[in-house]
């Protein structure tokens, strides 16, 4: 005697399978995580109405199963990413001054590198050039700029009171 | 005529096969959608920014999250411009690459599965343990990015 299948539910299986896995993929990509709560569910009751008539009807079952712990599994992963999403959430207020922080280390190793620097400035005007060379320590400045001047300021620059 | 009627009444059954059997349902679907993702990434282009869906974690938290910036990188990849698509989302091309291969092992699954019909359960297996590869690499960052969220 022929052992006859009934297939009922086999599409409801078909469906809630396939909208399971694309919940499951869905559910893993944080921008769109959240939104797949919603297929999970549908996919979720699909399986479930899918195994309850194939229950009534004696029907291969592996179909709905595969889709319903799928569905269960990709909607738990979503329902995580509203917890990844609060404790991001949290830690964004701790940025900003880390941030500030960092950009605060870097101004103080780019100052250290400069202490003992040489700055060396070129200037072409048709055809003229114009090479100086200092360091970047303030004594080291004014004295430079003595020098371009060609005077020693700090004797002359004083104003003399009118007998 | 008898002989034409027979070849059509197997054409017939195998048809009937073909339609009735899960396995290809399910295959032709997802290359389906596959499909249509790969027409979304071509339709909304990245000058225009036009793309329907937004961040939604970036929405929630006023940060941008690991997937960000997907769907330019998608639609600057199927226009050949890569170095632009890795600066929207440096995982765009991995993912992008999952697809595709998903899109071929559906087609070609599906190949085998009606040539070779006997051998359907081993392909079913082959091919689940093939796809959880393949899935597991393409979303590492995303699968860490979960799990360090706790």
């Amino acid at each position: 005697m022929e052992d006859i299948k009934n297939n009922n539910g086999q599409n409801l299986g078909i469906a809630a399978l396939i909208t399971a896995i694309v919940t499951f993929v869905l559910s893993v990509i944080p921008c769109v995580g959240l939104i797949a709560m919603i297929p999970g569910i549908i996919a979720i009751v699909l399986a479930s109405v899918g195994l309850s008539q194939a229950a009534r009807t004696n029907s291969p079952k592996g179909l709905m199963i595969a889709g319903l712990i799928i569905a269960i599994i990709a909607s738990m992963i979503s329902v995580s990413q509203v917890f990844i999403a609060g404790k991001i959430a949290r830690n964004a207020d701790k940025w900003p001054n880390e941030i500030q922080n960092i950009v605060r280390d870097v101004q103080e190793e780019i100052k250290k590198d400069l202490k003992d620097a040489n700055v060396s400035i070129k200037i072409e005007s048709n055809g003229e050039k114009i090479e100086i060379n200092t360091g970047t320590k303030n004594t080291d400045k004014e004295q430079k700029l003595e020098e371009l001047e060609g005077v020693n300021t700090s004797k002359d620059d004083t104003l003399q009171k009118k007998k | 005529m008898i002989l034409y009627r027979r070849k059509s009444n197997t054409q017939k059954r195998s048809d009937v096969r073909f339609r009735n059997e899960p396995y290809h349902i399910i295959n032709i679907i997802f290359a389906g959608v596959i499909v249509i993702i790969f027409v979304y990434s071509g339709f909304f282009s990245p000058e225009k920014n036009n793309y329907p869906v937004v961040c939604i974690h970036e929405k929630l938290t006023g940060e941008p999250c690991l997937s960000c910036g997907l769907s330019h990188s998608f639609s600057l990849i199927l226009r050949g411009r890569l170095s632009e698509a890795y600066k929207w989302n440096q995982y765009g091309m991995r993912i992008f690459l999952f697809f595709v291969a998903q899109l071929i092992f559906r087609l070609d699954f599906l190949r085998l599965s009606i040539n070779s019909p006997a051998n359907r359960k081993q392909l079913i297996i082959y091919d689940s343990i093939a796809s959880g590869i393949v899935f597991i690499i393409a979303f590492w960052p995303f699968i860490t990015g979960i799990i360090q969220g706790f």
